[in-house]
């Protein structure tokens, strides 16, 4: 029933409106050019045939480390807690420890977003930080990083 | 002139003709040139025809035309010349033509096999039987040991309904044949010879047929549905239900095997197909064509049940063909108000609990409710209750913004909304999120050229079309018809005529083609024993024009022509070509400035293109020998009528029970002034629906034609008045449109027409006919939206006199409030608004 499938220069339009509906934050276009080129890096994630979510990252070599951020992973809101952002996670937590080099995985979260934290907390994700005004336009402004170790 | 030639020459001729068979053209004129520049043989016959046939060949027409006619007058009695000369008509299509020559080849070489091939091959492919069954015969008689020459004989007497001689003739093929094990050329012959039985009627033999050559026919499933249906029809029921039986259990999913069933077994109630149904149900659990037949016959409580578990399925399944499947059943009030009533349940269920009835035992997936709202947009689309359809698909695209579906639907809705402009908005969003599907992106061209917007509609469909040409050009040559229909419609809608009738006869054109491809097939076939492909594609051929794609076409172009009839395009104006029907004087000057403009833009694009192009383009232009179809000339011609009947013969032969056939027809003759002729129409359009709104108008005018003409034939007008009188059923003209009005008072198309009708005859009575044309007050006026439109603008072209300002501005307004998302009735303001929100969707779209 879930399945993961590739974005491709026909469907990236799908990517657009999915995000435009489930991030409070709205992506550039360079963001959508580098989805192309990113591999299982970026993925649809498919229910009965039916595109519903979708996860995007990148590897993260700053500060002398290869770390994998994960720049969205979300899926809409009717199709939430069937499992499907387990498979995404899932797959992203696979490619790092298949890349064999990546320390840790990690993302930002909005702070007042109970639904993620939970999900992330349960696969041993934990804060590390707190960014205050992280975002722009969006209140409340301030992120949490939350980071799962793999070494 | 002696034929004969030295054998010196003779070799040389010999060689001149190898060459051509071989297509080494140069060598060949240079042996012809070696025999005719000796000055005794300067003018002989067949090699002058010779060398025309070679210089025919490298696209040399004329001069060949030239050397053929030189030659043959030459040398009258060469069967070699007159061979010739039909080769070359041949080439020309002048299929008559070559027939005479072959004829006359004939008369001087009565047994050239070569000859009598070729003619044969014109014969047949200009339907000319019997000359091709006589052709056939002398062919196998002259040949009997070739395969072809028995079968092309007992064909042709096939295709002439003399079962008799053809069935002996394949009698005598097969027993010659040796029986080999698995030889599928055999068993296609076969099965045509078994074909021939049964049209022959003779269902014994048929059968007998069968059931001895079983084992040597390869296609097992032709085999059982013969015998089923010959078995039925020699009464051998039992043998009958079994073919039956067992063809069901090979293709469970195939209608015509129920049916025949059903037929066999003699049910005569509802109640005895629902059982027998009901049985192949449980058998066949993955099939629809059981439970979908079941759900016709059965109703009430039985019904609900059934169709409720269908749907059930489907919407679980997630199948969007199910509202195809279940559409059928709408027609049927009763059944529809069921499954309204069920599916509103499901989704009531589904919204709050998860579940589609609430005592199931688990939830249903999100997709459930998402195509159960999916269904019961296009439900009330069907139904024509656009805002509620409007309400459902919103909701489906709240759900699941990712559902392309759910755009093409919206798009549809829009469509059947008549707000166009919305509709290629959202059906050109579907086709963006998923570029790799080219049905939606030729449904959004369609829907570009709905808007007139032809350049948006090439450009989609140039990323599919080949690279390099134009998409324009691709689509003629792939004789892509929906496209060139809906872009001769647009043509003609912004009253390009020339350009809609170049249209109109590039897809002519196409029909001509597919005919003229038939004798590529002619000797195929033969060779390849596909003979019964072969006969159902001639018969195919035989009706070609029958084809919904031929009719929308050829109502487009005699649309085009009786409008040029009745507004000439001279020379002068030839850049002002418009249709002026139902324009005012100012819209009139509006489009024709915009016209203007347009034009100039086109030029000047069109100039730029031609500095870009390279000579090759120009070289190749010059190499297609068919004649371009230019727009200007297309209009510029002295009877647009008669090109129109043109387009009028083949729906007249092949879509005769298409009541709009004899009103095109009546528009024509009406203008012609051909009495009998209107007739004709009236009385052919009055046999398939005598109440038909616009039938009702095209009498009267007859009616009032007649009486105005008072010159017609004694002859003519005795058979005139006789009829007139059965077309108004004896009653006075205007007590016939009383009669008609009252008649179908709860229909809005035919009070418009009692209006209309009521305005030519009495132009004073303004105030009934405009209180008959402009009532809104009908039952399910909501679903006569094209119908309010046409009043609309019939309003604004005084098809009803002169109607003040004030009454048609009423009008609009009241049908604005009926039908909210229709184009035709906003004003500019509400129109303004359309747009912006246009173009804000593609930015929504992106954000
Ligand atoms: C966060 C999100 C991706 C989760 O996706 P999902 O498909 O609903 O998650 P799953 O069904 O795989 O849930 C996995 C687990 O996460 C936890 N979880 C998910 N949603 C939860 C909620 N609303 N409350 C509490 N726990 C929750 C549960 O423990 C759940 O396990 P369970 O169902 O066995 O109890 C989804 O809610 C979403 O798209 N949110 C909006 C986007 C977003 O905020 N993304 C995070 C920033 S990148």
């Amino acid at each position: 029933m879930i399945e993961l499938g590739d974005i491709t220069p026909h469907n990236v339009k799908q990517l657009k409106k999915l995000n435009s509906v489930i991030f409070p934050v709205s992506y550039n276009e360079k963001f959508y050019k580098d989805v192309l080129t990113s591999g299982d890096y970026a993925k649809f994630a498919f229910y009965n045939d039916i595109i519903v979510g979708g996860v995007c990252c990148r590897v993260d070599s700053s500060d002398n480390r290869r770390r994998l951020y994960i720049m969205t992973l979300g899926c809409l809101a009717a199709y939430r807690c069937l499992g499907i952002g387990t498979v995404m996670l899932k797959h992203v937590l696979k490619l790092a420890e298949t890349d064999g080099h990546i320390d840790s995985v990690y993302l930002h979260v909005q702070i007042n977003n109970d639904t993620a934290m939970a999900f992330y907390k349960n696969f041993g994700f934990e804060v590390i930080e707190t960014k205050s005004s992280y975002y722009k336009r969006i209140e409340p402004s301030d992120a949490y990083v939350l980071e799962k170790k793999l070494k | 002139m002696p034929s004969q030639l030295p054998p010196k020459e003779n070799n040389l001729f010999k060689r001149v003709v190898k060459c051509y068979e071989q297509k080494q053209y140069k060598n060949g004129l240079k042996f012809a040139k070696q025999i005719l520049s000796t000055p005794k043989y300067a003018d002989h016959g067949e090699t002058l025809a010779m060398k025309g046939l070679i210089l025919n060949c490298l696209g040399k027409k004329e001069e060949a035309f030239d050397l053929v006619r030189r030659g043959l007058r030459n040398d009258l009695k060469s069967q070699v010349c007159w061979h010739v000369f039909g080769l070359l008509q041949r080439s020309e299509k002048k299929y008559d033509e070559a027939i005479k020559c072959y004829r006359n080849a004939l008369k001087w070489d009565k047994d050239n096999l070569q000859i009598l091939r070729d003619l044969s091959l014109l014969q047949i492919q200009m339907r000319d039987l019997e000359g091709y069954r006589d052709t056939r015969y002398q062919l196998l008689k002259l040949r009997p040991g070739q395969r072809a020459s028995w079968i092309g004989y007992s064909m042709a007497c096939h295709l002439l309904e003399d079962f008799d001689t053809a069935l002996a003739v394949l009698e005598e093929y097969r027993k010659t044949q040796e029986v080999k094990s698995y030889d599928y050329e055999f068993s296609e012959f076969l099965l045509y010879q078994n074909s021939v039985y049964r049209e022959a009627g003779r269902n014994k033999d048929c059968l007998e047929h069968l059931e001895k050559y079983e084992k040597q026919i390869c296609d097992q499933v032709s085999i059982m549905e013969v015998k089923a249906i010959v078995s039925y029809n020699l009464g051998l029921k039992d043998k009958a239900e079994k073919y039956y039986r067992q063809l069901i259990d090979r293709n469970p999913s195939n209608n015509d095997y129920y049916t025949g069933l059903v037929k066999v077994l003699e049910l005569s109630t509802d109640e005895m197909m629902a059982n027998l149904y009901s049985e192949f149900v449980e058998k066949y659990k993955y099939s629809h064509a059981p439970k979908l037949l079941r759900l016709q016959v059965t109703s009430g409580d039985t019904f609900k049940r059934y169709v409720g578990d269908y749907i059930k399925h489907a919407l679980r399944r997630g199948s969007p063909p199910l509202f195809l499947n279940i559409r059928p059943l709408l027609k049927d009030k009763t059944k529809a108000k069921i499954i309204e009533e069920l599916v509103l349940d499901y989704s009531h269920n589904l919204k709050n609990h998860s579940k589609l009835l609430t005592d199931d035992e688990n939830k249903e997936p999100p997709t459930t409710y998402l195509w159960t709202l999916f269904f019961l947009a296009q439900y009330y689309d069907h139904f024509r209750k656009l805002d509620v359809a409007m309400k459902y698909v919103e909701e489906v695209l709240d759900h699941t913004p990712t559902l392309i579906e759910g755009y093409t639907l919206q798009a549809k809705i829009y469509k059947h909304a008549d707000n166009l402009q919305l509709a290629a908005k959202l059906m050109d969003e579907a086709r963006s999120l998923d570029t790799a599907d080219r049905y939606i992106n030729s449904k959004s061209a369609k829907y570009q050229l709905k808007i007139d917007n032809i350049e948006k509609a090439e450009e989609t469909c140039a990323m599919f079309t080949r690279e390099g040409v134009s998409a324009i050009e691709n689509l003629n040559e792939m004789q892509c018809m929906w496209f060139q229909t809906e872009c001769a419609a647009s043509f003609l809608r912004q009253g390009k005529i020339g350009e809609a009738l170049k249209k109109c006869h590039e897809i002519d054109k196409h029909f001509t083609d597919i005919i003229e491809d038939q004798f590529d097939f002619h000797t195929y076939c033969m060779r390849k024993m596909t003979l019964k492909a072969y006969i159902s594609m001639l018969r195919m051929e035989d009706i070609l024009r029958s084809h919904p794609f031929y009719f929308k076409c050829a109502v487009l172009a005699i649309q085009a022509y009786v409008s040029l009839h009745d507004n000439p395009i001279t020379e002068t104006e030839e850049d002002t070509e418009v249709n002026s029907d139902g324009l005012t004087a100012k819209e009139l000057k509006k489009l024709k400035s915009k016209q203007r403009r347009a034009k100039k833009k086109a030029e000047l694009k069109e100039e730029k293109k031609a500095d870009s192009k390279d000579t090759n383009d120009k070289k190749k232009a010059d190499d297609n020998a068919e004649p371009k179809l230019d727009p200007k000339k297309l209009v510029q011609i002295p009877d647009p009528l008669d090109q129109a009947i043109k387009f009028l013969r083949p729906l007249q032969d092949w879509s005769a029970e298409t009541i709009d056939t004899h009103l095109y027809a009546f528009d024509i003759y009406y203008r012609k002034g051909k009495y009998l002729l209107m007739l004709q129409s009236l009385k052919r359009a009055r046999n398939i629906d005598s109440q038909n709104p616009q039938l009702h108008i095209n009498i009267v005018k007859f009616a009032l034609a007649v009486k105005a003409k008072a010159d017609l034939n004694k002859a003519v007008s005795q058979v005139v008045e006789t009829e007139l009188e059965v077309l108004l059923e004896g009653m006075k003209l205007q007590e016939f449109n009383d009669n008609f009005i009252e008649r179908n008072k709860n229909s809005i198309a035919h009070q418009s027409a009692g209006a209309e009708a009521l305005n030519i005859l009495n132009p004073s009575a303004s105030d009934r006919v405009l209180q008959l044309c402009c009532n809104l007050s009908y039952d399910h006026i909501e679903t006569e939206l094209p119908v309010c439109a046409k009043v609309y603008k019939n309003l604004q072209k005084d098809t009803f006199g002169k109607v003040p300002e004030s009454v048609i501005e009423t009008y609009r307004k009241s049908c604005s409030q009926l039908f909210p998302l229709a184009a035709v009735f906003q004003d500019n303001q509400t129109a303004s608004e359309t747009n912006e929100v246009v173009s804000s969707l593609s930015e929504l779209s992106v954000k």
